[in-house]
């Protein structure tokens, strides 16, 4: 399987636990698509925005002594996006129905962020 | 002293950080992570840079844009409320040139304020004159101030033409 072949296995691995996720994406550190799975048609969008709420973040919390950053939520009133880092190689975003278990959709994606860590 | 916004953009590799870097008083923001693509340099700006400068009687917060079209949606949001706009090209990429003029249609369309073009790397090899950049943007050749970021007595050229321009 080519590199590529595997990132998208462990999404749809992802998509599989959580089936509500709507858009999956990974994104180079500086806002290119790298993988995507999701019907919106806004991944290279998506993965631009990921990168820039992941890079604000990131200086949001070094501002506010939050200590590092561990997640970015968005929360609208019908859905969320929560993007995690990859290590130093990526960020992983999702988006979910605002009736998600969050709980749940948090602890799959952290793992699925482990994950994909090792194959980028 | 009531702040004012100015916004600095272009394409990658410009200068804008540096330029920030080097002018701000106050802790600069940056927000450079590592890039995938081989744009000449480890890091890219991903949401925004922001420093702050007190220049001829003004206190100017400075907000410098990433510099790749997928970040469009930041130059719109940081281009709200700015009085004027600075666009640094690179002298000696002349093949960034068309960006950068996307980039100044895009910028210039919605804010409707000055716009100063900086030219830097002026000191590399085989280099594009201020001039022959501001025609090719369509921008009067007036407009054009070739300056070098990393320098402090450099870097508040044009922001000094820019604040002139905007009769501050
Ligand atoms: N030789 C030379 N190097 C420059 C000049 N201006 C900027 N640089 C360098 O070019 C790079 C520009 O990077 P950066 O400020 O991150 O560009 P940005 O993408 O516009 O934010 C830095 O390594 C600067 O030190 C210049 O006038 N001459
Ligand atoms: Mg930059």
């Amino acid at each position: 399987m080519s590199k590529q072949e595997q990132l998208e296995a462990i999404l749809s691995e992802l998509k599989g636990a959580l089936p509500e996720l709507k858009e999956i994406i990974v994104a180079s550190p500086d806002g290119l698509p790298v993988v995507q799975l999701g019907e919106g048609g806004i991944a290279a969008r998506l993965a631009a925005m990921a990168a820039t709420a992941h890079g604000l973040g990131k200086r949001i919390a070094t501002t506010t002594h939050l200590g590092d950053l561990v997640e970015i939520v968005i929360r609208g009133n019908q859905a969320y996006f929560i993007a995690y880092a990859i290590g130093e190689k990526g960020i992983l975003g999702l988006t979910t129905p605002a009736g998600s278990n969050l709980g749940l959709v948090r602890l799959e994606a952290q793992e699925y962020a482990r994950k994909l860590a090792e194959t980028l | 002293m009531e702040p004012l916004k100015l916004i600095v953009t272009g394409p990658v590799g410009a200068g804008k950080s540096t330029l920030i870097r080097t002018l701000s008083e106050t802790e600069v923001v940056d927000t450079d992570a590592l890039a995938s693509e081989a744009i000449g340099k480890a890091t890219t700006t991903v949401a925004l840079d922001h420093g702050t400068l007190r220049l001829d009687g003004h206190l100017l917060h400075i907000f410098g844009t990433p510099g790749q079209d997928r970040f469009d949606f930041m130059w719109e949001i940081l281009a709200e409320g700015a009085l004027g706009v600075l666009l640094l090209v690179r002298a000696d990429r002349p093949e960034t040139l068309p960006a950068a003029r996307n980039i100044l249609d895009f910028v210039v369309s919605r804010t409707q304020v000055p716009h100063v073009v900086g030219v830097t790397h002026l000191d590399r090899p085989q280099v594009w004159r201020p001039e022959e950049v501001a025609l090719f943007l369509g921008t009067p050749p007036e407009r054009a101030v070739g300056f070098d970021p990393r320098d402090r007595e450099e870097a508040v050229k044009p922001l000094v033409r820019l604040l002139e321009l905007m009769g501050a």
